[in-house]
């Protein structure tokens, strides 16, 4: 029982990343290969804010959310002014040095050593969420407040505008509407709600280090809203549902957990590769990537 | 050009002296491999009377488009002016980017179209509209009652234009939740021009507005640019090739040929035109 938990909480997790991502991939057109350093930047701000600065919960997660907003602010606008692969690149230099300052900036971060011991949060200052039950209860709520969110965003004028820059640039432009600002509104709005991915997942787990929020999961985060299909709230769900549930298939077929790692990645390989080929809109998605 | 400012004193958009360079490869005499610049706009002059459906005719190549784009903003001229006359005050265009001049009233359409294909009928005429409200974050997510109260009053407004352009009984608004892309090339080039209904445009650049459409969607792309300039007061200014299109709707009409204007007047004094009848109608 206590297994299933632990898969809904990360399907959880992931449904939180990977709807956030879809607002800018499957939305925007915009693929970012700069998600984990986000979810990373979470977590360590998590860290900063339960332990450091002892804030009870929701406190704590305004000020994750703030500060990935802050951060992915910073970077949106010079990164945002580039289109199409450059823009690609760019995301994909971000997150490698955000690991790289994870990884060697020892005094703050701890590096490689990680973070251990991570404090549940306290709801209202009283009540301590630890165990599985509310550790399920809290990341179901949060993801389900984020499914709610996007899907407003999704179907409102402001969600019409970035389809629209998903299809033509161009024309949006000429109807008088600033791109470049509702690509920076997208690229802070889904950085924050990944941010919450980082604070759930970091008192969960309680230890974190910086190789889960590396370039692989970068990788794996894009995968999951690829696999599932993007442009709209169904195609990111299913697609974060099928890549946390898909290893533990792979384990109840009697792969031993080394090849099961690896066996996973080429499954996610040849699905995306295959995807491409006979059935570009993901499994349950709306759109088809260009 | 000064005689021409004798005959109209009222002119919404002013363009003096702008080049437009690019570099291209070339084979020099010697056969080597060299850059060379090369100057696509060279000093044009050229001016759009209001209230008028004005024309600019020329070979392929001869920077039409191009002129379109950096009235637009698309692309940046090297030198020169470009002055909008809104209203009373002037605004120049030149450094300003696309959506500013699209809000200060330059409407445009392309000559590929450039709807939105995955989006239906109903989102590339709302996406559309002059005013915004409801497209921040905020008011999508906290002020949805607001946000929906606009969106039925677009939605009304997208009814009328329909209407009024295609009669009752139109394939827009019976399609108005199929995607755009299913739409045939004709009627993805009469939503083009629906679309510019839903802004408060006082100038709208036309690309080739009856380039590869059957002789019925001709008729009714006249009908809504006649509409344009009665209805709404609009002035047009268009790159046309189909000479009967020129002679039937045009006010006036410019050639242009190596980046010039080099003929202006009526359209039967530009097609009568020895070096426009010589070097662009073959005859």
């Amino acid at each position: 029982m206590n297994y299933i938990l632990h898969i809904i909480i990360m399907i959880n997790i992931y449904i939180i990343l990977t709807v956030s991502t879809n607002l800018l991939v499957g939305m925007t057109n915009l693929l970012s290969l700069g998600q984990a350093a986000f979810y990373g930047i979470g977590a360590y701000l998590a860290v900063w804010a339960l332990m450091v600065l002892h804030f009870p919960l929701i406190p704590a997660i305004l000020l994750v959310m703030a500060g990935t907003a802050l951060i992915s602010l910073l970077i949106a606008y010079p990164t945002l002014r580039l289109r199409g692969d450059y823009f690609v690149l760019a995301t994909l230099g971000f997150q490698l040095i955000i690991f790289t300052v994870l990884y060697n900036w020892v005094s703050v971060t701890r590096g490689p050593y990680g973070i251990p011991g991570i404090p549940s949060p306290e709801l209202l200052g009283i009540v301590p969420i630890s165990g599985l039950i509310p550790y399920l209860i809290f990341s179901l709520v949060m993801s389900l407040l984020t499914i709610l969110i996007f899907y407003k965003l999704i179907h409102s004028p402001f969600g019409r505008v970035l389809k629209g820059i998903r299809d033509d640039e161009i024309a949006v432009l000429s109807l008088g509407r600033n791109d470049t600002a509702f690509k920076i509104w997208a690229f802070v709005i889904s950085s924050a709600f990944i941010g919450i991915a980082g604070i759930i997942y970091a008192t969960y787990v309680s230890y974190i280090d910086p190789t889960s929020f590396n370039l692989d999961e970068a990788i794996f985060i894009l995968a999951a809203v690829l696999i599932g299909g993007t442009g709209n709230i169904r195609g990111p769900v299913v697609g974060a549902i099928f890549v946390v549930i898909l290893p533990e298939l792979l384990r109840f077929v009697g792969f031993p957990d080394a090849i099961a790692a690896n066996l996973r990645q080429i499954i996610y390989g040849f699905s995306l590769i295959g995807f491409m080929f006979y059935r570009p809109q993901g499994l349950a998605g709306e759109y088809e990537l260009k | 050009m000064s005689k021409a400012r004798f005959i109209m004193d009222d002119i919404i958009l002013q363009i003096d002296s702008v080049k437009k360079s690019f570099v291209r490869n070339i084979i020099n005499k010697r056969g080597e491999e060299a850059d060379e610049r090369f100057f696509i706009i060279d000093d044009l002059d050229l001016f759009v009377p209001r209230g008028k459906i004005s024309a600019l005719i020329g070979g392929n190549g001869a920077g039409k488009t191009t002129l379109f784009n950096i009235i637009s903003g698309l692309v940046d001229a090297d030198t020169g002016s470009v002055v909008y006359q809104k209203e009373k005050d002037p605004v120049s265009l030149l450094g300003l980017p696309p959506f500013k001049i699209a809000r200060i009233g330059i409407g445009r359409m392309f000559q590929d179209n450039h709807i939105f294909p995955t989006m239906t009928v109903l989102d590339n005429m709302l996406l559309a509209d002059a005013s915004r409200f409801g497209e921040t974050p905020f008011v999508s997510i906290f002020k949805t009652k607001s946000a929906a109260k606009k969106e039925a009053e677009r939605i009304d407004k997208m009814k009328n234009i329909f209407t009024d352009l295609f009669g009752e009984k139109n394939p827009f608004w019976e399609k108005r939740n199929d995607l755009a892309g299913s739409l045939s090339y004709g009627q993805q080039r009469l939503l083009g021009l629906a679309r510019l209904f839903m802004g408060n445009y006082d100038l709208v650049l036309l690309d080739e507005p009856t380039a590869g459409v059957n002789p019925q969607i001709i008729q009714q792309v006249l009908l809504v640019i006649r509409k344009m300039i009665k209805e709404k007061g609009t002035t047009v200014f268009l790159i046309e090739h189909n000479m009967k299109v020129l002679l039937d709707v045009a006010d006036f009409c410019s050639f242009m040929s190596h980046g010039k204007i080099t003929a202006f007047g009526t359209p039967e004094d530009v097609i009568g035109n020895d070096e426009v009848r010589k070097t662009y109608l073959g005859m």
